[in-house]
């Protein structure tokens, strides 16, 4: 402490030894070797040497860029990480690098040091990239691709009309083009984590004889304990739950099946292809477990429909109270993910029977993990022109 | 002849601290300051970017 009050009774009075220009002149020089050297560690942390230094950047990252067009092609430029990760301009670069200070956090305690750790945190950490691509409009990559240079001729007929689309709203580039320099993550097997946190996982208790709807595709069991499935059961199916034992409840799945073959899948309702859920062969074999009423035949397709219903286990989780949660999400999604490459058509604009094929048909072009899939592919038909009368 | 002595030594102990206290500063003190206040302002433009949306250049 006496130090301290040394040193400002000190700097607080006149220099009586130092002269002005030795003060002066020291401080200036200090000043540039200080701005100098901060402006090559900058330029020493922002080389592709720096980045794959890290055993987890070289042996992941940067191995995967070396497949892409990125690393080699035909005009001899090749994008370096920093070039696509750290944003060019000053100010940028500084919150770039702050932010950064989390990957050294994970260098330090060996977060995504084997190729196991690195592939379960590898979409937490694609999704955080491109947030930022989100957030400045994919800068990293205007600075090379431009709307402007684009030779619109060169490019196939859907090629120009999607690029021009895009060009006109100057939009993002990373809403279309994902996975080009780095292997994507698998979106497929990932249970729906943003979906589960907007709806929840559902209350702990349940009411006997009160409506749930299923926040996932869930798996149903024979017994209330035992590990036999009988078949899954659909993402925003609505069950009635008769009873609760230990970890598992009882639900009554009503619905109508195509006479065909074995009659595995119950569908929402007569004539309407809408997955409620699908049974395994041994549970539609099993004596009593599909209980049949009236049979009617559609007339569109010639195919005799019955009217079923089913009593099985599932487990008591992502079982949620209300429906409208998960048709808001699924509106969202429907929206955000379809509208990137073109004006999604209306809900109503089709039938709940074309739906199907129809969002088949693009799901390849966007990142959906299966329950998601299968839940806006549900909201849609909900909402298509077969349940909510419009005019067009 | 004493006096004079005394006084030479306080001028050699003033000199000496000044001369400490411009290394402090110029050496550690202000370059220490300078990165923070400039991880500061990447902080706060980091910070703009993940709450506000846009962010200045």
């Amino acid at each position: 402490m006496k130090w301290l009050i040394n040193l400002w009774q000190t700097l607080n009075k006149p220099a009586k030894y130092l002269t002005l220009g030795s003060i002066s002149l020291t401080a200036f020089v200090m000043g540039i070797i200080f701005w100098g050297g901060f402006n090559t560690a900058l330029q020493a942390t922002n080389t592709e040497e720096f980045c794959i230094s890290c055993h987890s950047m070289e042996s992941k990252p940067y191995q995967e860029l070396q497949k892409t067009v990125h690393w080699s092609n035909h005009s001899g430029v090749r994008a370096t990480c920093p070039d696509c990760h750290v944003p060019h301009s000053w100010g940028r670069k500084i919150a770039r690098k702050m932010e950064a200070s989390s990957d050294v956090w994970g260098w330090f305690f060996q977060t995504v040091n084997t190729s196991e750790k690195f592939e379960s945190k590898r979409l937490e950490m694609a999704t955080r990239e491109w947030g930022r691509f989100d957030r400045d409009d994919s800068l990293a990559c205007k600075n090379c691709h431009n709307y402007d240079s684009m030779k619109w001729e060169d490019m196939s007929k859907l090629a120009q009309k999607q690029m021009k689309r895009a060009a006109e709203k100057d939009q993002s580039c990373v809403d279309c083009h994902k996975g080009i320099a780095h292997t994507l993550p698998d979106m497929g097997t990932a249970r729906a984590p943003e979906l589960i946190a907007e709806v929840g996982t559902g209350p702990s208790k349940f009411n006997d004889g009160q409506t749930y709807f299923t926040a996932l595709t869930k798996p149903l069991f024979f017994s209330a304990k035992g590990d036999v499935e009988a078949g899954t059961l659909n993402v925003a199916t609505k069950v009635n739950v008769l009873e609760s034992k230990g970890s598992r409840v009882k639900v009554a799945i009503k619905g109508w099946r195509k006479k065909i073959g074995a009659g595995r899948v119950i569908y929402f309702d007569f004539g309407i292809n809408m997955l409620t859920a699908q049974l395994s062969k041994e549970a539609v074999k099993t004596e009593g477990v599909i209980k049949g009423f009236e049979e009617k035949e559609d007339d569109m397709t010639g195919l005799k429909w019955q009217r079923v219903e089913t009593e099985l286990w599932t487990d008591a989780e992502y079982l949620i109270t209300e429906q409208q949660p998960l048709w808001d999400y699924a509106r969202d999604t429907f929206r955000t993910s379809c509208s990137v490459c073109h004006t999604q058509p209306d809900e109503a604009h089709f039938d709940a029977n074309t739906w199907p094929g129809m969002f088949q048909g693009m799901i390849a072009f966007v990142n959906m993990d299966q329950d998601t899939q299968a839940l806006v592919q549900k909201y849609l038909q909900q909402h298509s022109s077969t349940f909510v009368k419009k005019e067009h | 002849m004493t006096a004079k002595q005394t006084d030479k030594e306080n001028n050699e102990k003033t000199k000496r601290k000044e001369l400490k206290a411009l290394g402090f500063i110029i050496v550690v003190l202000f370059p220490i300051l300078s990165v923070f206040a400039i991880g500061g302002y990447g902080l706060i433009i980091w910070l703009m970017q993940v709450f506000g949306g846009a962010s200045p250049h």
